[in-house]
């Protein structure tokens, strides 16, 4: 062998690296191939049938951007106006003409607190922070502090009747696996997608997580629970330089060093193959080798947001750095759905940013300058690029605000509101979802969701519909599933 | 009529599948759906509203409301309340209805004449449920037994002649060696073992090693991770961030070293069982056991009372007794004779509990265990132990509505502590127990007594030094201020030149606040001598009194009057201390109103100073006062809590582990089984009930039960007696694929072979750097941060792990989920081959083990005609406890080959590094670089991280 034939293969292209690891499959057949020959998966928990990878109806959805703000965003100074808070204002309920909230039925039956004290207690109204204009043909009503996210009204799908059971934090991982703190937990969304659907793309993790926390309880939103740690939501991160844990190669060490070594474990491992020839675990190792190596190369090409031009980081408010995290990890989930990701949760704002107990005012409108730019930059990238009709976009987070003021104290100020677990507003938009429609509604003080109630499961529901997946068929024998965790598909807002 | 209009759809919808109908079978067609949809409450265990419908017979009985099928569909009520339009009267109430071709099977067989089956049986009586007889010792298949078999063959070679299964062979030596060290201690054997046992042809050459591996510390670690997955071991989370503890509990680490030493000293498991159960009842004053109740602690739920409870029933139901009693939380169970009053009874047990922490000799006291207040937030204790105890003896439970605490069922009285009745409940006997004086009052213990002694003690020589001090700086100033005022009154005439003159007024007005300052310190340095004695003397007197009133039965007559000479004493020093504290606060004024009028801070100082002193003059006043009464009451040295404890999970634990208990020692064993052989007997194994698998193996699963119960519950002697088996040495493989016995048994449900198993993550982490010589062998002790666990070398279990933290390496390779771990998944993703390749823990143990091996070769005279082949056989020996085959090792040889000379090819620039600090970077000799690669490539070998 020559000089220049050696240092050649120190330089080897990826390509020659593929076919000298001489695995008999090229290209992109390799991860159809893994699937079918039902390798890489571990055994089902509990000796279940493992799902095949294939949807069990025809799928409207491909991809899902799964969008959460934590804290809980106020449904009253964002998508869901009542007018009779300014009209009430100063009031207690028991003080008005309508009929009083917390002695609704509704009041003790959807709400349940995990300490065991009443914290449910504040009945002063407080006026509307913010004024609405109606916008679009659909002439929906949007927050001034969203003027972005406004102009894509015609494309959504408010569900202004949402409700959830927990009146504290957890309700944001309950919005994520569907049950109350005090029950039993359960996998969550994410997860049941990465379980039930096969990959689009073997080079890239398929259930993606996008976002920064200090509180490492935020990991509950994307845990497989009993589906296994394979189901977990990848964490990656925007920094170049390690988007996924141990991606990167290891300091020091050569390119050409690396690949050369690979080769030799492969080689090494095909003469173990020739021992075992019957051993499937050695064969998915193997393949989970190479596997190992196209994620190497493809997870960094994926979240390159310098490829994309100045005009499209415009938009998603890059130029602007009250928008540009956010805006990074919106056009991070757009490239990842792009490339077949099936499902990345974009957590777009610190842990509990949404939740303004006080001096709510400021704080949600510092907030929805964050968002506004680059949630509407991701709705308008998605319809010019072609992949409105393959991406589902949620936007959610895990409760509302009381109608009343938070005071006391707690918050002597009386500037903000407390949790509200009884309506909520959350929209979605893309693939499969009709365009400019407002579902379900609150009564008259925001309260209570009264028209058309969805609890969270629904807005899974939905998802998996969409995906093509029926929630009971993906059942873990053993593992108990209520009712309420399949929950139902929000029918009125499919295309 | 729409009922009738919806069964005509259904049949017209129908008729065309069933046109050709053969006969509808009842047990073929309509028992299985029956048995998953209405057998909860219509079958063996529960007969709601009388009826039942697992016989024909049953079904033409019928219930309260008459036969369920008649002649003809239309009138069978069964198809009536199947099809009801109305959802609350239709069955089943939960879920989905039947599906349209069921009841369309289930009508068509009533107009078929609802036939018989060839048998019409019951399903079981839920007592004749396997797992719930009695445990007995099968007799041994005596057709296959031989000379000295192991019984375990015995069982296994009646169920391989019966299917007609035949075994593979043995496995081979260096395979075996490796199987049973790494199934034993989690770590590979070394290179010299591997030599020693190929050498050693005796006999015994494979016992012995056995024994040298059930005799090694290692044991308990690797046997103790297993068991933590089991038993939910998990540090304490909740809000690390804050921090706050809100799940778990800090210092629980302690359970974990109880559970090695337990293994590493093959307790019983009953004892084992036990003592996390009720350690505080049934050894109330050994602290070594008491750390077990960690079990109980781990559990243990900051903001709410019932998730600890409910966790506790839930999962001492599942790991010890293999039965699911969370399912009747909210309703009777639908498989098992568990009751929802049942579930409530159980929980009982644990009604009483709370936390508290005890001092450990030679840490700081822990302090009094906080109750939770809302909103506030406590971080982890850093000393002492945690543990539970009794503290409402009369604790009630009552039975919630759904299983929901705020539905407490009205009219329903509290339920008293008991196990089902089906299980034998009615043998279980609670009794309360009285606890030592130095259980429920910890400050009796010696060692904290003498600590307290022995404190005080150091305080006084602390005071009485810095007194001495003080003392010094008197004289001394003293001198200082006569020096000067002898030479105010020395005459200028007197002077000698070059003297110091006379002082000026700023000198003078400053020696005389030194002194005044010195004295002032002495008055408070000398206070706090005689506040420290007096300290030592009522820490003294208060021991005494402890003694009196609590362990001297002699002295109890002139207790009160000890009593009272140490509430003397506590008082007489308490005030001593408010006296220092008073002539601080006067010293401080002093300086303040002498700086006063310097500045407006100064004024403002002064203001605060003389505030204080009003506080500290007051503060001493109602010291004095209280020193003045004659009170018997002083301070107890520790807190004290319930002196008797209920007794009530003794009595749990008691029934658990008695021979009459079905279930303890079958779940046990199972788990033992499961993961030598990487398959258990039992597939469901946190559920033995009726819902669960049944043994593939029930007689071996019921010998092995017996076998366990007899030899003292040891769990040693089972690891010895399934690791010895003919069925645990067998090859894993190869099998042709043309060999019957993958028609056969495809699963290798009867061991013909030995299962492949890829190792634990704990195992990968552990054996790289054993394999590398660079494990740390300490054992024991806090945990360590899990961010360190690629960076450091203690072994994994001792590395943080919790609901929201563990290594994220161990994580990647299945490691246990803290919440719920009976059995570890196995899986083959990209992301641990990430780990493996490009991890610097991998490359830094290669770079390590390469030098090590290479030095060692090179020392080695024999070796030096072939230095690479002689590296490659030593590091295949070293990794993977085999030699290479000669197309291994000409491969290794080629690439350590090829590899080098592409080093060499490069510029040395290139080959330099620059690793980060505590890091070790490559070789830059093209030679070394090449090895430091093939042994970095072995630890990526599928055969690394494969237990053949």
């Amino acid at each position: 062998m020559t000089r220049t034939q050696q240092s050649g293969r120190l330089t080897a292209t990826r390509r020659t690296f593929l076919a000298d690891v001489g695995m008999g499959c090229a290209g992109l057949a390799l991860g159809s191939m893994l699937r079918d020959d039902g390798l890489v998966r571990a055994d089902a928990p509990a000796g279940g049938a493992v799902p095949n990878g294939n949807p069990h109806f025809v799928p409207k959805a491909k991809s899902v951007i799964w969008i959460f703000l934590s804290g809980g965003y106020s449904q009253l100074e964002t998508f869901d106006p009542k007018p009779a808070l300014n009209r009430l204002a100063g009031k207690t309920y028991a003080e008005t003409d309508v009929e009083n909230p917390q002695k609704s039925p509704l009041f003790l039956q959807r709400s349940r607190s995990v300490v065991g004290i009443d914290r449910e207690v504040y009945s002063k109204i407080f006026p509307l922070q913010v004024g609405y204009q109606k916008h679009g043909e659909a002439g929906v009503e949007v927050s001034d502090w969203l003027p972005n996210l406004a102009t894509c009204v015609d494309d959504i799908a408010l569900v202004r009747s949402m409700y959830t059971t927990d009146n504290d934090h957890a309700a944001e991982f309950q919005m994520h696996h569907g049950r109350h703190a005090l029950d039993e937990q359960q996998p969550v969304i994410g997860s049941w997608i990465h379980y039930g659907l096969g990959s689009l793309n073997d080079n890239l993790p398929q259930f993606v997580f996008l976002g920064q926390f200090k509180d490492s309880r935020v990991k509950q939103n994307f845990a497989p629970d009993y589906l296994g740690p394979q189901h977990a939501g990848i964490q990656l991160s925007l920094d170049p330089a390690n988007p996924l844990p141990f991606a990167a190669r290891g300091a020091n060490v050569l390119a050409g060093e690396q690949r050369a070594e690979l080769e030799f474990i492969q080689e090494l491992n095909g003469l173990a193959a020739v021992e075992y020839p019957d051993d499937e675990k050695l064969r998915a190792r193997i393949k989970s080798y190479e596997l190992a190596y196209r994620m190497q190369m493809s997870v960094p090409a994926a979240l390159d947001l310098a490829s994309e031009t100045q005009e499209t980081q415009q938009l998603y408010g890059l130029d602007n750095p009250a928008t540009e995290i956010y805006g990074r990890r919106l056009l991070a989930a757009r490239r990842l759905a792009e490339r077949g990701v099936r499902f990345t949760l974009a957590y777009l704002s610190d842990y509990g940013e949404w939740d303004s107990h006080q001096d709510l005012k400021n704080l949600h409108a510092k907030s929805c300058g964050r968002i506004d730019k680059p949630v509407a930059g991701l709705l308008k990238d998605l319809k010019r690029r072609g992949l409105w009709d393959d991406t589902l976009v949620v936007f959610c987070t895990e409760f509302g605000r009381t109608p009343a003021v938070q005071d006391g104290k707690l918050a002597p100020a009386a500037t903000g509101r407390d949790h509200h677990p009884h309506g909520f507003t959350v929209w979605l938009a893309g693939a499969g979802i009709k365009r400019g429609v407002v579902h379900g509604a609150t009564d008259e003080l925001g309260f209570h969701a009264v028209e058309h109630p969805h609890y969270v499961t629904d807005i899974h529901a939905t998802v998996l519909h969409l995906l093509g997946l029926d929630p009971r068929r993906l059942d873990i024998p053993g593992r108990k599933r209520l009712e309420i965790d399949y929950g139902k598909p929000i029918e009125q807002i499919l295309a | 009529m729409v009922r009738f209009c919806s069964i005509l759809i259904l049949t017209s919808a129908f008729q065309s599948q069933l046109a050709a109908a053969e006969t509808v079978d009842f047990g073929r067609d309509i028992k299985p759906f029956l048995k998953e949809r209405c057998y909860a409450c219509h079958g063996a265990v529960k007969q709601k509203a009388g009826l039942r419908l697992d016989t024909v017979a049953a079904l033409k009985r019928g219930g309260d409301g008459g036969p369920a099928v008649d002649a003809e569909p239309a009138g069978s009520l069964i198809i009536e309340r199947v099809t009801a339009a109305d959802a609350t009267l239709r069955m089943p109430p939960e879920g989905l209805p039947l599906t349209a071709p069921q009841i369309e099977l289930l009508t068509e067989w009533i107009r078929q004449g609802a036939p018989l089956p060839a048998t019409d049986e019951p399903d079981q009586d839920p007592q004749e449920h396997w797992a719930f007889r009695r445990i007995e010792r099968s007799a041994l298949p005596a057709a296959s037994r031989r000379q000295n078999e192991n019984p375990i063959d015995a069982f296994l070679g009646a169920d391989h002649q019966r299917r007609r299964l035949a075994v593979v062979a043995p496995a081979d030596r260096s395979v075996l060696l490796r199987r049973v060290t790494l199934g034993l201690t989690g770590l590979p054997p070394t290179r010299g073992e591997l030599h020693a046992f190929l050498a050693d042809d005796s006999e015994n050459a494979y016992d012995k090693v056995v024994e040298r591996l059930l005799a090694g510390p290692s044991y308990g670690e690797r046997w103790g991770r297993h068991w933590m997955d089991i038993w939910r071991y998990s540090d304490w989370y909740g809000r690390r961030a804050v921090p706050d503890v809100m799940n778990s509990y800090a210092q629980i680490w302690r359970w974990r070293d109880w559970i090695v030493q337990s293994l590493n000293k093959d307790k019983g498991y009953d004892r084992m069982v036990v003592e996390m159960l009720a350690a505080d009842e049934i050894a109330p004053d050994d602290a070594e056991a008491i750390v077990a109740t960690g079990f109980v602690v781990r559990n243990w739920y900051k903001w709410n009372y019932d998730v600890w409870m409910k966790d506790l029933v839930e999962h001492t139901g599942k790991a010890f007794l293999g039965l699911t009693f969370n399912c009747a939380q909210c309703h009777d169970h639908k498989y098992d004779p568990i009751s929802q009053e049942d579930y409530f009874r159980f929980r009982a047990f644990f009604e009483p509990l709370e936390l508290r922490h005890d001092r450990v000799p030679g840490e700081p006291d822990p302090g009094a265990f906080k109750k939770y207040v809302y909103a506030e937030s406590y971080g982890p204790i850093a000393s002492g132990m945690v543990r539970i105890f009794d503290e409402k003896l009369d604790a009630q439970t009552f039975m919630f509505a759904g299983g929901d605490a705020r539905n407490k069922m009205p009219g329903k009285p509290p339920v008293a502590p008991g196990a089902p009745a089906a299980l034998g409940g009615e043998r279980l006997k609670v009794e309360p127990v009285t606890l030592s004086s130095t259980s429920w009052y910890p400050g009796l213990r010696p060692f904290i007594q003498q600590e307290e002694i022995s404190r005080a003690e150091v305080a006084v020589n602390a005071a009485e030094s810095v007194f001495a001090k003080a003392k010094q700086l008197l004289a001394t100033a003293e001198q200082q201020l006569a020096e000067v005022e002898r030479r105010k009154q020395a005459t200028p005439a007197q002077g000698v030149a070059g003297a110091a003159g006379p002082p000026s007024a700023e000198e003078l007005s400053k020696a005389q606040a030194a002194l005044e300052d010195a004295r002032l310190t002495f008055r408070v340095d000398e206070t706090q001598v005689l506040a420290a004695r007096t300290q030592a003397l009522a820490i003294n007197s208060r021991i005494a009194a402890d003694r009196a009133r609590y362990s001297d039965p002699a002295t109890q007559e002139g207790a009160n009057q000890i009593c009272i000479v140490a509430g003397k004493a506590e008082r007489l020093a308490a005030m001593l201390t408010a006296s220092v504290q008073l002539a601080r606060a006067e010293r401080a004024a002093v300086a303040a109103r002498r700086a006063a009028p310097a500045s407006d801070k100064a004024k403002a100082d002064l203001a605060a100073a003389e505030q204080q002193l009003v506080a500290a003059q007051t503060a001493f006043q109602t010291a004095g006062a209280a020193f003045a009464s004659a009170s018997d009451q002083y301070a107890p040295l520790s807190p004290q809590y319930p002196k008797q404890s209920t007794g009530r999970r003794s009595a749990l634990a008691r029934w658990i582990v008695s021979r009459e208990n079905p279930l303890a020692a079958r779940v046990a064993v199972n788990h033992l089984w499961l993961r030598h052989f990487g398959a258990p007997l039992v597939e469901t194994t946190f559920n033995f009930g009726r819902n669960g698998k049944p043994p593939t193996h029930p007689e071996l699963l019921d010998w092995l039960a017996a076998e366990f119960i007899d030899s003292g519950w040891s769990m040693k002697h089972l690891h010895r007696l399934i690791v010895t088996s003919q069925a645990y040495r067998r090859k894993s493989g190869p099998v042709a694929a043309s060999d019957p016995n993958l028609v056969i048994d495809p699963d290798n449900r009867s061991l013909w072979r030995f299962n492949v198993q890829r190792m634990e993550g704990e195992e990968i982490r552990d054996g790289v750097l054993a394999a590398s010589e660079q494990l740390d062998r300490a054992m024991g002790g806090a945990d360590i941060d899990s961010k360190l666990g690629l960076s450091s070398r203690r072994r994994s279990l001792y590395y943080t792990h919790h609901g929201e933290e563990k290594m994220e390496f161990l994580n990647l390779f299945d490691g246990a989920n803290p919440a719920d771990c009976y059995r570890r998944a196995e899986t083959v993703v990209p992301q641990q081959a990430l780990a493996m390749v490009n991890s610097e823990f991998s490359l830094r143990q290669s770079r390590l083990l390469a030098r090590r091996l290479w030095d060692r070769v090179q020392q080695d005279s024999a070796l030096s005609a072939n230095q690479d082949e002689a590296f490659v056989i030593a590091a295949f020996e070293q990794i993977l406890t085999r030699s290479p085959s000669a197309e291994m090792k000409t491969a290794a040889v080629k690439f350590l080959k090829k590899q080098a000379a592409e080093f060499r090819a490069l510029d040395p620039k290139q080959l330099a590094s620059s690793p980060a600090a505590g890091e070790i970077g490559p070789s830059g000799d093209p030679d070394q670089r090449a090895r430091e690669n093939l042994i970095h490539a072995l630890f990526n070998h599928n055969e690394f991280v494969t237990i053949r």
